[in-house]
């Protein structure tokens, strides 16, 4: 015995074992252990929002790509990426992917009821299901929601609508929806304004969330970098908004209002440039309609902005007693506004989602036209055309003329109170209309790449009209919300496994053209959304068959870049240090593409195509072939009023539901940067980034301010219920002294219950207590607050 | 005396178990336990480094642009000449038959493995004049593969190179020995 | 080796960061999180428990709507470069935790680490976390760990390391080049993601380098510098009250 042990202990095994045991219990075997392989970058363009940032996925041997960069050579983000952007792989590689076609057999909603379902069969039922409604001579029966409103997939969609026969396609509401409008009102064009944001040295923002996105957060982040360089400002920045959002806190100063009421202030400013002579007198002259009185084509006489701006309701007394800013600080600001060269005025939500009345649209653009911005050289433009290949004529089918014949649901079906004279974009009173039992039936609903179920505000409008839809088909690479409620869904890859593209940057005056190229081959049995549905246009046969002749998405998208090289138009930014917004008006780019397919080479290398911005007031196609002010569109549509001020901007609000006594505070909610928002679920890297007064294990906080708190008999941390006319919602109170007294805020993209342990549950979901109003010119959804209720829980 | 013959012989006994107990023990510590700790295992495929001596070194094993290195080479540098079969050899035909037309990966054994929480660069190491053949086998004249020896303990491969051994030589050279070095 | 224990060199690798161009945005935290391989949990919340090299932190003015403002910090580890020791590396009973006097980056070796914690009591600045639990990913997201950056295990200490193996990367690729080792420059991932390009990454030892020149600006400042833990992450901020609580102490 002793012999073994003296010999083991001479030997090296004791010392060894012990060794290995050191090192066994270094090594975790359970913990993933990353295998290794050489790192390389691919470009592409970032497709999780539409701001059309350039980015480069850094992959392990081509297999894995490990995370997502911005792209140094891009002249969007220049570099940057957002925390949307750097958590975007979390996207691909998430759980809650849908791995193959699926398809309901039980009741609609009940999880255990998918069953995979191969593609051919899932295609080809669907196929089946349209073709027999076209047989029936009811293509109109078909309803469809796409997210992607940008990109060449809208096109296809709307050519696939078109094809079919049904006039009822709807997009995600949009900031863009109503811009769009607007530009139809004032300038006949319908196209979303822009702004050159980048260069103007003082920016009075109406509420724009500039640094948590507005439109493109890559864009914005850049031109905040421009601003802020070497610890100057380059560009005075004044906030007008009810709570200290990020941008207020950056801002050079923040004009605090009350919610709704920032475009009353502008008409203040408006008042008091017209009144002090700080106007753009020959730009007002030379090439503006309805400034001074005007007469229509009737002959009869109406009132002009001039007039109307400098009545009563619009002096800083009267503006200061809606909006609690002194009447001193609005003629100071109204100065330096009038009097500061360069000077624009901006507006509209960080991430862009919701529209806005007409007459707030107008206010703003107003306030620029009084500055002489709308024009050549200014800093407000029109979204110039990107000249991408077209899609095939329609052959005027018989069947889908019928189809299309019908109005769209939401047009035909009348609603409570006048239809709108300028109908938009207008999913809400779509929806509104399928649960109201409209003039038709929806028998098929296809929704793309949306999450309507928990991103539409006030959601429950699309639940309602669920009810009364034969069939939901879903196109999402996720199980969300909506996926979970569909019949049928067909599982689409995500922007970094399939071609896509991205057609122009919201609120940027510059033309731009980006693909998204596949970084790494798709992991899971999904197609691209364009393909599926030209696979069901061929089954379909004849005429929608024709109407979307190419052999795959991939080549639909290289037809459309070979349609934009043959225009010789724009270059690509293919290095570093492209300025766009040095680009002037008019101005003839160069091309250096060789070819369609050189430029097809490049775009799916990354580089994206720009051109220079448009003279918005080039062949104006308003009445008076100037830009209006007065709304001469309104007045031909039909729009009817007690007095002139509805064809000009003013200042109009309209109450929330409920009354003060029941309701006596105000619900804003607010977006924020690091919170996914609408149709994407906060990925897990981005949720470790909220902060515990936003979120608390499951709690969701809401922000009053102290006073307000003290009112309420709250202290921070109190449990408590929010009531609006919506509905109502569990949760906690943080003191905020940035937000405004009697305002309730709550921030967007929390309450999903859908996804997985990482998102589910966690929050409530702000688009549930909202408040939607119809737009009484354009029908579109606006929100702008909602009546609310606090109490203790 | 019968006892202290008793005890002697009980002490030749005793020495001669104690000697076999501890012989035993240190054959049993020095050869026998260490071969019992590793288990041994062959290469997928007999890689024979005399039958490339038409190329060079670098042509497989290189450094990259970004400083990092190769290392064992991927199937797709064996399918620029081994696209379709060459030579008689049956390593080659499986090389050929079951990885490249299968466009899978050869699942080397990697002698001087480390573990993830190394940093190994091999840059550094070849501008200080470190020879190949100071940590790796000299395997110019190499026909056949060697086996791959895995402790059964670690999991490591018998010729993973200890930390001691890596802070004793940047000691010597005066290279730094602060954990970043070493250590990711 | 000078009379303050370190040693001479022209390379001390710091940070500056632009609270005035800092919006929050979170993508430096983010970009950190995926090029680090740092865990992530279902709850969050608990920001005590939560493993976030890079954190933010949300300072504001203490007045009152509408004078409330409020200002972004984000907070990595700061490499202290104290005359022999950093707050953490002094307590370490196992060596785990060390400073390269050569360049000055404080690092940390998950294996040898002990998880007693005493450099997360040591840290003023809150820089170290904990795994209290194994690192888990949902199985799909396993293939978006980096293998240039080891996974941690549960029981032992984390932090920003300036992401040194960026460092390491780009050393190698010095040596390819016969370049000067003291001149390598590297971004970490934080500071390649910002998008307002608030941070900025390099030597500060050299007078003419970009956060040569910040550090010598007039609003540049340090946390906590009268403990003279020296540490090589500086701030920018042209608002005083910013720069007034980076040297707040508990009132008593």
């Amino acid at each position: 015995m002793a012999g073994a042990v003296g010999g083991t202990l001479l030997s090296p095994l004791p010392w060894k074992l012990t060794d290995d045991a050191a090192i066994w219990s270094q090594n975790w075997f359970w913990r993933p252990s990353p295998a290794r392989g050489e790192i390389t970058r691919k470009p592409t363009v970032c497709a999780l929002c539409e701001g059309g940032c350039g980015v480069q996925a850094r992959l392990v041997d081509g297999k894995r790509a490990i995370l997502l960069e911005g792209n140094p050579n891009h002249p969007v983000n220049q570099g940057g990426i957002c925390a949307l952007g750097a958590a975007g792989l979390q996207f691909l590689y998430a759980p809650y992917r849908i791995a193959q076609p699926l398809k309901q057999t039980k009741r609609r909603g009940d999880p255990t009821g998918f069953q995979p379902i191969a593609w051919n069969e899932a295609v080809g039922e669907l196929a089946k299901k349209l073709g027999q409604m076209r047989a029936d001579g009811k293509p109109n029966g078909l309803a469809g929601i796409t997210r992607r409103r940008c990109s060449s997939m809208d096109a296809l969609l709307n050519q696939f609508f078109a094809a079919y026969g049904s006039p009822n396609l709807f997009k995600m509401p949009a900031h863009a929806d109503s811009l769009k409008l607007a530009g139809a009102v004032t300038t006949g064009r319908e196209a979303p304004f822009g702004c050159n944001i980048e260069d103007a040295p003082y920016i009075l923002s109406f509420g724009a969330g500039l640094v948590e996105g507005w439109g493109s957060p890559g864009r914005m982040q850049a031109a905040f970098r421009r601003w802020r360089q070497g610890g100057k400002s380059a560009a005075k920045i004044v906030q007008v908004d009810s709570r200290c959002s990020t941008t207020a806190a950056m801002a050079d100063r923040w004009i605090a209002v009350p919610p709704g009421t920032e475009a009353a202030l502008a008409l203040g400013i408006a008042h008091l440039m017209v009144k002090d002579k700080l106007y753009d007198a020959e730009f007002m002259a030379d090439r503006v309609f309805g400034f001074e009185d005007w007469t229509d084509s009737q002959g009869k006489n109406h009132k002009g902005f001039k007039f109307l701006v400098q009545t009563d309701a619009y002096t800083p007394e009267a503006i200061s007693k809606l909006t609690g800013v002194d009447p001193a600080k609005i003629r100071e600001l109204a100065k330096e506004f009038g009097t500061q060269k360069g000077a624009v005025a901006v507006w509209g939500q960080p991430q862009g989602s919701v529209p806005k009345d007409m007459y707030n649209e107008l206010s703003f653009l107003a306030l620029n036209a009084l500055k002489g911005n709308i024009k050549a050289g200014g800093a407000i433009g029109l979204a110039p055309e990107v000249p991408l290949g077209a899609l095939p004529e329609l052959p005027g089918d018989p069947s889908a003329l019928k189809g299309l014949k019908q109005l769209r649901l939401d047009l035909a079906s009348s609603q409570k109170g006048p239809p709108p004279v300028l109908p938009g974009n207008n999913l809400h009173g779509f929806l509104d209309a399928v649960s109201n039992g409209g003039k038709y039936p929806i028998e098929v609903m296809l929704v793309h790449e949306a999450n309507p179920a928990y991103g539409l505000c006030e959601n429950k409008l699309f639940q309602q009209a669920l009810t009364k839809i034969g069939t939901l088909v879903s196109l999402s690479s996720y199980m969300d919300e909506t996926a979970q409620q569909a019949d049928l869904i067909l599982p689409i890859h995500t922007a970094f496994e399939g071609f896509d593209d991205v057609i122009g940057i919201p609120g940027a005056p510059y033309a731009y053209y980006g693909v998204c190229a596949p970084v790494l081959k798709p992991h899971l049995n999904t197609k691209a959304a364009g393909d599926i549905v030209m696979s069901v246009a061929k089954q379909l046969g004849g005429s929608i068959a024709a109407a979307l002749p190419w052999a795959s998405h991939e080549e639909y998208l290289k037809k459309r870049a070979e349609g934009l090289a043959a225009s010789a138009r724009g270059a690509l930014a293919d290095k570093k240090g492209v300025e766009l917004w040095k680009l002037q008006p008019e101005e003839a780019v160069k091309p250096n593409y060789k070819d369609g397919a050189d430029l097809w080479k490049k775009l799916a290398g990354g580089a994206c195509w720009y051109d220079a911005p448009v003279d918005p007031l080039k062949d104006l196609k308003t009445e008076s072939g100037k830009f209006e002010l007065a709304a001469q569109l309104l007045l031909a549509k039909g729009q009817t009023g007690d007095d002139d001020q509805v064809y000009l901007p003013h200042f109009s609000q309209v109450p929330p539901r409920g009354s003060d006594k029941d309701y006596p505070l105000l619900l804003v909610t607010y977006q924020m940067s690091a919170l996914a928002d609408r149709d994407l679920a906060n990925p897990p890297f981005m949720t470790k980034t909220v902060f515990d007064f936003i979120l608390r294990q499951n709690d969701q906080f809401v922000e009053i301010n102290p006073a307000t708190a003290s009112e309420l008999g709250m202290a921070e941390g109190d449990s408590a219920v929010l009531k609006t006319p919506q509905g109502e919602v569990p949760v906690r109170v943080h003191l905020y002294a940035g937000a405004r007294p009697k305002v309730v805020y709550l921030a967007q993209g929390l309450g999903h219950k859908a996804y997985d342990e990482y998102i589910k549950d966690k929050g409530v979901n702000a688009n549930g207590v909202v408040e939607v109003q119809l737009d009484r010119v354009t029908g579109l959804g606006t929100v702008w607050a909602a009546r609310a209720h606090l109490r203790r829980a | 005396m019968k006892e202290e013959n008793k005890s002697a012989s009980g002490k030749v006994v005793g020495g001669v178990v104690f000697a076999v107990g501890f012989i035993g023990a240190l054959v049993f510590g020095w050869v026998i336990g260490p071969d019992l700790l590793y288990s041994q295992k062959a290469q997928p495929i007999n890689f024979s480094h005399v039958a490339h001596q038409d190329t060079t070194c670098e042509d497989c094993h290189a450094f990259r642009p970004d400083g990092t290195y190769v290392g064992i080479p991927k199937i797709d540098k064996c399918k620029e000449c081994h696209e379709s079969q060459m030579g008689q050899e049956k390593s080659e035909q499986i090389l050929v038959d079951e990885y490249i037309q299968k466009e899978r990966e050869v699942p080397w054994l990697v002698y001087a493995w480390q573990p993830d929480n190394v940093f190994f660069s091999h840059a550094p190491h070849q501008a200080k004049g470190v020879k190949c053949e100071s940590c790796h086998r000299p395997v110019k004249e190499e026909k056949v593969v060697p086996y791959f020896y895995e402790n059964r303990l670690t999991g490591y491969s018998k010729s993973t190179m200890k930390m001691v051994d890596c802070e004793k030589c940047h000691a010597e050279q005066n290279g730094s020995n602060n954990c970043e070095i070493c250590h990711k | 080796m000078s009379d303050t224990g370190h040693s001479e060199g022209k390379l001390r690798y710091g940070m500056v960061i632009d609270l005035d161009k800092c919006t929050g945005c979170m993508a430096c935290s983010v970009a950190c999180q995926a090029e680090n391989n740092i865990s992530f949990r279902a709850d969050e919340s608990n920001k005590l428990r939560s493993i976030t090299w890079m954190e933010i932190y949300h300072l504001n003015n203490g007045k009152g709507y509408p004078d409330y403002q409020f200002a972004y910090l984000p907070r990595p580890c700061m490499h202290c470069d104290a005359p022999h020791h950093s707050p953490c590396t002094f307590v370490c009973p196992v060596n785990a935790t060390t400073r390269d006097e050569r360049n000055g980056l404080v690092t940390h070796i998950y294996p040898r680490c002990i998880g007693c914690r005493y450099c997360m009591v040591a840290c003023p600045y809150h820089a170290r976390d904990f795994n209290w639990w194994d690192p888990a990913w949902p199985k799909p997201m396993e293939s978006m760990l980096s293998p240039e950056v080891s996974p941690r295990m549960r029981g032992v200490v984390e932090k920003c390391t300036f992401c040194s193996h960026r460092m390491m990367k780009a050393r190698s690729k010095a040596y390819l080049d016969k370049a000067d080792l003291e001149a390598v420059e590297y971004t970490p991932a934080c500071a390649e993601a910002c998008p307002t390009k608030a941070i900025t990454f390099g030597n500060i030892r050299d007078a003419n380098s970009e956060v040569g020149k910040l550090i010598k600006d007039p609003r540049a400042f340090r946390i906590l510098a009268k403990l003279h833990t020296e540490p090589k992450v500086y701030y920018l901020s042209g608002h005083e009250w910013v720069r007034k609580q980076a040297d707040n102490v508990v009132k008593g």
